[in-house]
């Protein structure tokens, strides 16, 4: 099992921000934030002595509660401030980019940090399309032909155009182009739809926050799929991200629980949350109809001192078949960094050295 | 006299049906619209009106040839080469006194369509080649078998159109072996010495999901020839103009107006002025 930490920015709120999304920028303080991009270095190099893996990074707009709209840039940083660990963005909003653009980015990227880079290419939560004004109901499509194109333009060896539905170019030529091989790369989403494009592309998949019965059945789909395609994924070719709460006993971490704060950190207003779900309806789990995520709390996955941990790791790998845990030990947007530092701490020292054979 | 016959998909246009007599043979056109001639060559399965001539149509004088030995026609036992049977649409478009042309291949007529060019590289204005067969992977096939076989090789979605007609067993067997005399080794060495020195302006599209010439040959064109043009077709499969006719139209007739200059984006996109 291979282990990545989740790394969201993280900006210490004061208590009376105000909490809905989006968050006026006059109350945002510009040494917080610099102190928040600061302890982003120092966590990633403290998990990178821990023996963590990869560390995530991901695109999240207007809001304190995960502080890095440009993945590219947060990886770009962080990778020249690490030596070994490996940068996965996971991922760049595709529907609402210039899929060129995010082509030529992971490809520099990748020839910044050869062999470190983990790419994931993502629909992005309902809620995300306000920030740059997408049309929610062309959300799929968007992504879908964005994600064929940014694969094309990495792979064609000579310039070409592209007459798509949604995106025209008349001329495309990458420099530079990805390394060989070329980062790994993954389709983020539970739907059908993620896991048909990438299995028919040979690309791994990420799936978040569901519970493992219900990714389990997002991750036979795509094993399915690849089947189809000819091709068996191996365990590195899943990621599951999710929520852990880790204590150094069980009692511990069940109290932390219920000391989390139970409301939707910056998530937007109740009509408008409606609003998104209504225009937004074809999420699905493996085919199985689901309303839209539009932000808000989301799920512990994992909780426990180390030994459950490590059965409830073990479990997970059984019924998804993740080979490799994308973990937040606390919940993006809340405060208190010195109780995540001494989690991952402990992740490092109790947890990890166990669960390399799962 | 001309006989009315509508383009499939039930389009707006209609084509008139023509015939002309050239090197021995009497050869069907449909031809639609006003302008300058866009000459068609169709692709081994015999001539098909798709949406995507119908809209070329609205901008051209199309002209969509029936090639001695396919569809209605009969039997052809004399064509023996490629180039053969370029020269005998060439010797056609001049008992039609065509001079000067546009010209549209399709898949087998992609390769005949470059032999034109080549053999008579003054007479053509601009030369598309949708889903070209001229270089193809080792062993490939070309379509056949039912209906529903024929649409899984040629669309990316068969769920999305309507049904192909029914196969007439006897059309099938005098057209297979006429392309398969015809067609050429995968790569041909002659045509494409012929390729490199051709200057005439090309356009190659491929569909993204083509199931008959994999998207991947477009490269090899712009190997040969270097100052072609290669667009690939999002979520099309072989037959094109069939399944994203307008994507299709659209960047033919781009192309046929402004040659190289078409990279050059005219789009508007103010929101409010």
């Amino acid at each position: 099992m291979k282990i990545s930490y989740f790394e969201t920015g993280r900006y210490a709120s004061p208590p009376d921000l105000p909490r809905e999304w989006p968050v006026p920028p006059a109350a945002y303080d510009p040494a917080t934030g610099a102190e928040a991009f600061r302890g982003m270095v120092e966590r990633v190099q403290l998990v990178e002595k821990l023996g963590f893996d990869w560390i995530s990074v991901s695109e999240h707009h207007y809001s304190p509660r995960i502080l890095t709209p440009s993945p590219v840039v947060s990886a770009a940083w962080l990778a020249a401030r690490v030596d070994t660990i490996k940068i996965a963005l996971l991922g760049p909003i595709v529907p609402t980019s210039n899929p060129i653009r995010v082509a030529e980015e992971l490809a520099m990227l990748d020839t910044l940090a050869p062999g470190r880079i983990v790419v994931g290419l993502l629909r992005g939560t309902t809620n995300e399309y306000l920030s740059y004004d997408l049309n929610p109901a062309e959300a799929r499509e968007r992504t879908d032909e964005g994600m064929e194109l940014i694969l094309t333009a990495w792979n064609e060896p000579q310039p070409f155009g592209w007459q798509g539905r949604y995106f025209q170019y008349r001329t495309v030529s990458l420099w530079p182009r990805m390394q060989q091989p070329a980062a790994p790369t993954y389709i983020l989403g539970t739907s059908a739809e993620a896991g048909a494009f990438a299995a028919r592309h040979h690309c791994g998949l990420g799936v978040s926050y569901g519970n493992f019965e219900s990714m389990g059945q997002s991750t036979a789909y795509y094993r399915q799929q690849c089947a189809q395609y000819g091709w068996t994924p191996g365990p590195d070719d899943i990621i599951y991200r999710a929520n852990m709460i880790l204590g150094e006993t069980d009692d511990a971490a069940e109290a932390a629980l219920q000391r989390r704060d139970k409301r939707g950190l910056f998530a937007v207003s109740g009509g408008l949350a409606e609003a998104l779900r209504t225009a937004d309806t074809t999420r699905n789990i493996a085919g199985e109809k689901r309303p839209a995520n539009v932000g808000g709390v989301l799920p512990i996955s994992f909780c426990g001192g180390p030994d459950r941990i490590v059965e409830q790791i073990r479990r997970c790998r059984e019924t998804m078949g993740a080979g490799v845990l994308d973990l937040s030990l606390q919940d993006p947007g809340a405060g208190d960094t010195d109780a995540m530092m001494e989690g991952l701490d402990l992740f490092g020292r109790k947890v990890l050295p166990r669960i390399r054979d799962i | 006299m001309a006989d009315k016959i509508v383009a499939d998909n039930e389009t707006a246009a209609a084509f008139s049906e023509f015939h002309v007599e050239a090197d021995g043979f009497r050869i069907r056109y449909m031809a639609a619209g006003q302008g300058t001639p866009l000459i068609h060559l169709h692709g081994a399965g015999g001539p098909r009106l798709s949406r995507g001539l119908d809209l070329l149509s609205q901008h051209y004088r199309v002209i969509a040839l029936e090639m001695p030995g396919f569809g209605r026609s009969a039997e052809n036992t004399r064509t023996a080469t490629m180039p053969d049977l370029a020269a005998t649409i060439a010797s056609a478009l001049t008992a039609m006194q065509i001079d000067r042309y546009n010209l549209l291949g399709t898949s087998f007529g992609g390769k005949v369509a470059l032999w034109l060019a080549v053999q008579q590289p003054e007479r053509v204005l601009g030369l598309v080649l949708e889903a070209p067969a001229a270089i193809r992977p080792v062993g490939t096939r070309p379509p056949a078998g039912t209906p529903e076989d024929l649409a899984r090789r040629l669309y990316a979605h068969p769920e999305r159109l309507p049904p192909l007609p029914a196969t007439d067993p006897a059309i099938q067997a005098k057209t297979s072996a006429l392309v398969m005399r015809l067609r050429g080794p995968d790569r041909d060495a002659a045509l494409e010495a012929e390729m490199r020195k051709l200057t005439t302006p090309t356009l190659v599209l491929f569909g993204t999901r083509d199931n008959v010439v994999p998207p991947e040959m477009g490269r090899r064109y712009k190997e040969v020839m270097p100052h072609c043009h290669l667009v690939f077709v999002y979520d099309a499969g072989h037959a094109i103009s069939t399944e994203r006719p307008e994507a299709f139209a659209d960047v033919t007739i781009d192309f046929l107006e402004r040659h190289e200059a078409f990279v050059i984006n005219r789009t508007p996109t103010v929101i409010h002025p």
